[in-house]
């Protein structure tokens, strides 16, 4: 009896999760290297969205030729990206695990068992120069003043549309701004069937989409200080235009979105447009798929104040205090950012540079891809600094902003004026309630 | 009321194997009590099921007043059963036991509760209407299962060893007061046992089956003292009948008719008898020609007032020949083991039977010595 | 000799003693400890906070959200369960050809892993690679881009974690009646038979009234199961389309683990502690009865 009642304590599922985590970590090529009398470095990170960055590159060769450098036995495990919370969790309730330990958001929540990764970014900045704003918005917490984490890259969140389907309608060079969106993405919708594929889900990709939509409507959940204001009239018209555009260009398959599947509804031939990370397009190089000649990139969409997106993903390394290897794991992210140039050609400009000197020729780069089909199908990223920005923007991603992030307060409020089950006016309330509630939990940590 | 009829019923288990119940026909009459009675596997339960409808047959018909019922499910047959385990339902009390069929049935409401008492009333059960099966003793239950039975007023009734699960003791009221309840409701019923005692003091007629066939119908009386064939005399009687095999014959004849030639009326004078004798227990008295034996007792079983004596026959035609004999009870004379004493048969008690049929044949006279 | 009875008896005892403390007591005392203090996944220190975490879950109707759902949740699949497994049960009590390869097909949900079995049904449920609305299609049911979208909306969705939950319950609950059914001679239901009662009479005045206690059982175990369960929830919806299939367990792990407020996540778990506890007791009662009876 008593055995059942501990079940519903949550450390059974973290049991779990962190055991699936485990299995889904021994398949990464752990202990392939003899051991000898070498130190040993265990980087624990997802599993690539675009695989030649760890079957080409960060697996085969730049680990191992580090490694090989500093004597070093260098371990990656791989997990998919949904397990990282999990087992990070996991990680440090039993004070012991990796020595690096990657991210795809701020994990400001882990502050207090991280060491400052102040002297990696210093070390960093007097080989490259600065870092761009959005890596240090999404790892430094303002208030104690320590950087929780150290982050390498980041991954532009832009637009993916269908040539045929837009040039069709009028549109030959895509939606430029909100309302262009939905009226395209209605003629197409009506004419053609295809809908519109912006998640209203618990998922990551609708978090991003929806904080960009916010953003450009003059929204955001806090402001430069941390105060919530979520609860503004620019909230308000940004939930009546999503609530618009769902009616008008979606169907109820938005709210299954999981991460992956506008990749599958862009590359099925099914949405017309989607906001997401280039992997959809890369993924369609690389199968040699026709579909992927019509998917073209664009900017952040520009709403009535602003044009802004979120980072699709932000790459954020941490470095435990009960690591084993604590130096190596500095000298290794230091040594990283040396190489990164390579990491950004692997990764096929999917991670972008948090410190820009390391691609200083990004821009030609990028517009002229041999993979890509056009060449310049990624030119539009060039001015991606311009409009990319870090979750809890204007302010800080904190370890509020985290939660509020993680337990999908606002694609929940979205999904819900979208569905008429609340009025824009009450589900902003609601959410701010919310917000708020976690904001104050927070103040004491 | 209704006749039950077979006509060449088979039932056949698995393809290849000898079938359990073999072309048997039978028919019963009105009103009748009839027992099927053999040993464990002989069929007699398969074939009561068939009737029942739980099993179908894999040939032949079955008719129950007059229409062939084969196709018809166990509810449409008008019969009632009783199960050897009594088959009541654990969760339900008596009176919910006894009124389950007349529910099933779809019987007027207002009629349940006067049914049901008068069944049980029948039974002498009204007292324990509450209760659940789990809380009756075996005899009871027994009557919840008859009560059960009998309510709907079926036309046949078709017990399967109705009282094997109860004590000795038990089991003697028990048939006795079954006995007399059927004759009272007057319903066709038939019987199924292993138990000779049971069919011989119940049945109207006894249906003897052995392997699938039916070997015998007939009054207990009937099955006893003729017996179709070595089979049914040796399935009779307690011991067994005796039979002696001569060439192509079979001789038999019953243990208690195998008796001390100084016992029997006409071996010495009435005088001598009587003085042997405790009570007026009658042996055989004006038995005619007789046939004398020499026994060699091997061993006594004492059953209280009779005892039986095991033994072989000494010279003669068939020495070392193992033979029983019954003595009854009023008989004082003393045996031991390995002690040799003249005994006799009356010719008239010998049963001839053909030794490659083993059915019975006419009486023929036949070298002893 | 005595005491080496005794060192032999704790010896022997002692493996028990452990793993009730270290499974079952260390969590459940720890969640309580956690749900009345202020741990995060990466705080140090602990502070008792009294109720507030308590107090802030009720003001959340995301929790008030999930405690109907979790509702709707096991009572849903208790029904579908009991309804497919009283009539999988029926249909395999009799012997007929192949029952046994029937009987392991049944049994397969309950011996896959549940995360593979739950991602099988979550691209048969997928919005744009589902085989169900494929074959849909082709039937012409629906139009291609009208399909049925199995897990967006809420009311679907609902149903498909129960379908997938009952899905994986169906086998436990199978076998558990089919020891009952087993249990039940042979003569009861042809009694029945020969008292004229029909396939449904028999099945619901003398079949299951026979099996309740032993449905009493599969049904306890079942809601245990269910309501503790967040691997379908996690796997299938994540809790969407906007927090209507949010369970308990699955909202004390995006909260306590994702969201990193452990403390929080505690207390939600620990709002499962009552109803639980009500079912535990209903448990023992009926196998304290079942040993009687």
């Amino acid at each position: 009896m008593a055995r059942k009642i501990s079940q519903g304590v949550s450390r059974r599922e973290f049991v779990k999760i962190a055991g699936a985590g485990t299995l889904a970590a021994g398949m990464g090529p752990a202990f392939l290297y003899q051991k000898g009398p070498q130190k040993t470095l265990k980087i624990i990170q997802w599993s690539h969205f675009v695989p030649a960055y760890d079957k080409e590159w960060f697996d085969t060769v730049f680990t191992k030729q580090w490694g090989e450098k500093h004597n070093t036995n260098v371990i990656v495990d791989h997990i998919s990206l949904t397990e990282i919370p999990a087992r990070a969790a996991a990680e440090v309730s039993a004070q012991q695990g990796h020595d690096l330990c990657m991210f795809l958001s701020p994990p400001a929540a882990y502050e207090k068992q991280v060491i400052d990764h102040r002297e990696i970014y210093e070390e960093v900045q007097r080989k490259h120069g600065k870092p761009i704003d959005l890596a240090v918005k999404s790892t430094l917490n303002p208030k104690t003043n320590k950087y929780f984490a150290f982050s390498d890259s980041y991954v532009p969140d832009p637009g993916n549309w269908r040539k045929d389907l837009w040039s069709d309608v009028g549109y030959p060079n895509g939606p430029d701004n909100y309302d262009q969106l939905l009226d395209g993405a209605r003629k197409i919708r009506q004419k053609q069937g295809n809908p519109c594929g912006i998640g209203l889900s618990q998922e990551l990709d609708t978090n991003m989409a929806m904080r960009a939509l916010m953003w450009s409507f003059g929204a955001s959940e806090q402001d430069e200080n941390g105060n919530v204001v979520i609860n503004s009239k620019n909230t308000i018209e940004a939930l009546k235009f999503m609530k618009q555009l769902y009616k008008d260009t979606e169907t109820p398959e938005v709210f299954t979105w999981d991460p992956s599947s506008n990749n599958r509804a862009m590359l099925a031939g099914k949405a017309s447009f989607v906001e997401n990370a280039i992997s959809i397009t890369r993924e369609a190089e690389v199968k040699k798929m026709d579909i992927g000649k019509q998917i073209m990139i664009s900017h952040a969409l520009a709403g009535p104040k602003a044009r802004l997106a979120s980072e699709h993903v932000m790459s954020c390394y941490v470095i435990w205090k009960f690591a084993q290897n604590k130096e190596g794991a500095q000298q290794f992210l230091v040594d990283f950012i040396d190489s990164f140039h390579d990491a950004f050609k692997a990764s096929g400009f999917y991670n972008f540079p948090c410190f820009p000197s390391t691609a200083p020729n990004l821009k030609e780069e990028i517009s002229n891809d041999p993979k890509a089909d056009p060449p310049d199908k990624y030119k539009v990223l060039s001015d991606v600094l311009d409009w990319a920005t870090n979750v809890g923007h204007p302010g800080y991603a904190t370890a509020a902003v985290d939660e509020v992030f993680n337990t999908f307060v606002i694609p929940t409020m979205f999904a819900k004026v979208a569905r008429d089950q609340e009025t824009p006016e009450n589900a902003a309330a609601a959410a701010e309630k919310e917000v708020k509630r976690i904001f104050d939990k927070w103040k004491t940590a | 009321m209704a006749i039950v009829e077979t006509r060449k019923l088979t039932k056949v288990f698995k393809q290849g194997q000898p079938g359990a119940v073999n072309h048997v026909d039978l028919e019963t009459r009105e009103g009748e009590f009839l027992v099927f009675l053999g040993p464990s596997g002989s069929g007699k339960t398969t074939l009561l099921r068939m009737i029942a409808g739980l099993e179908t047959p894999t040939s032949g018909e079955i008719l129950i007043g007059g229409n062939v019922v084969n196709h018809l499910p166990p509810r449409e047959r008008r019969i009632a059963m009783v199960f050897q385990s009594y088959a009541l339902y654990p969760h339900l009390t008596v009176y919910q036991n006894i009124v389950f069929p007349l529910k099933a049935q779809k019987v007027k409401k207002e009629l349940h509760k006067q049914k049901v008492e008068w069944a049980s009333a029948l039974l002498g059960i009204g007292r324990l209407l509450d209760r659940k099966p789990r809380e009756l003793s075996g005899g009871e239950r027994q009557r919840v299962a008859l009560a059960r039975a009998i309510v709907r007023e079926p036309s046949v009734f078709l017990l399967d060893e109705p009282l094997s699960n109860l004590d000795a003791k038990l089991r003697a009221s028990a048939r006795e007061e079954l006995e007399q309840f059927q004759k009272r409701v007057g319903t066709t019923t038939i019987y199924v046992t292993h138990d000779q005692v049971e069919a011989m003091a119940m049945g109207d007629r006894v249906v003897v089956l052995n392997q699938g066939t039916v070997r015998q119908i007939g009054t207990p009386q009937e099955v006893y003292d003729q017996p179709a064939d070595t089979f049914v005399a040796t399935f009779l009687g307690s011991p067994p009948m005796n039979l002696l095999e001569t060439d192509d014959l079979i001789v038999g004849f019953r243990p208690e008719r195998f008796l001390p030639s100084g016992l029997v009326a006409g071996s010495g004078s009435t005088d001598e008898i009587a003085s042997r004798m405790k009570t007026e227990h009658l042996l055989l008295a004006d038995v005619g020609k007789r046939v004398p034996l020499r026994f060699r007792v091997e061993y006594i079983e004492y059953l209280g007032a009779e005892r039986i004596l095991y033994g072989a026959l000494e010279g003669g035609r068939f020495p070392g020949k193992a033979v029983a004999s019954r003595i009854p009870s009023g008989v004082t004379e003393r045996y031991e083991a390995n002690s040799v004493h003249d005994f006799i048969v009356p010719e008239s008690e010998l049963k001839f039977f053909d030794r490659a049929s083993e059915k019975r044949v006419a009486p023929k006279a036949i070298p002893w010595q | 000799m005595a005491m080496t009875n005794r060192k032999l008896g704790v010896l022997m005892f002692s493996p028990a003693i452990i793993y009730v403390l270290a499974v079952v007591g260390v969590p459940f005392v720890l969640a309580f400890v956690y749900a009345v203090g202020d741990v995060k996944i990466a705080s140090v220190g602990y502070h008792y906070v009294g109720l507030a975490n308590f107090r802030s879950v009720l003001e959340s109707p995301t929790f008030r959200r999930s405690l109907y759902d979790s509702i709707i949740f096991t009572v849903g699949t208790q029904v579908v369960v009991l309804v497919g497994s009283t009539v999988l049960s029926l249909a395999l009590k009799d012997r007929f050809t192949g029952r046994g390869f029937i009987r392991f097909l049944i049994l397969l949900p309950w011996v896959a892993p549940v995360s593979l079995g739950t991602i099988g049904w979550k691209w048969i449920l997928d919005s744009i690679y589902s085989v169900i609305n494929w074959v849909l299609v082709h039937l012409h049911f629906v139009r291609p881009f009208d399909t049925p979208m199995w897990l967006g909306e809420p009311t679907l969705a609902m149903i498909s974690v129960i379908g997938v939950e009952s899905w994986r319950l169906l086998p436990f609950s199978t076998v558990i009646l089919l020891a009952g059914l087993t249990a039940i001679p042979r003569d009861i239901p042809e009694a029945a038979a020969v008292d004229g009662a029909g396939f449904w009479r028999t099945l619901f005045q003398i079949t299951i009234p026979m099996i309740l206690p032993i449905v009493n059982v599969a049904i306890l175990f079942g809601v245990i199961f269910v309501f503790t369960d967040m691997t379908v929830v996690y796997i299938l919806t994540r809790g969407g389309p906007y927090d209507t299939t949010q369970v308990l367990p699955s909202l004390a792990f995006f909260t306590g683990i994702l969201g990193s407020d452990l403390a929080e996540g505690a207390a939600i778990s620990i709002f499962l502690v009552p109803i639980l506890v009500a079912v535990a007791y209903f448990m023992l009662r009926v196998a304290s009865r079942a040993e009687v009876g």
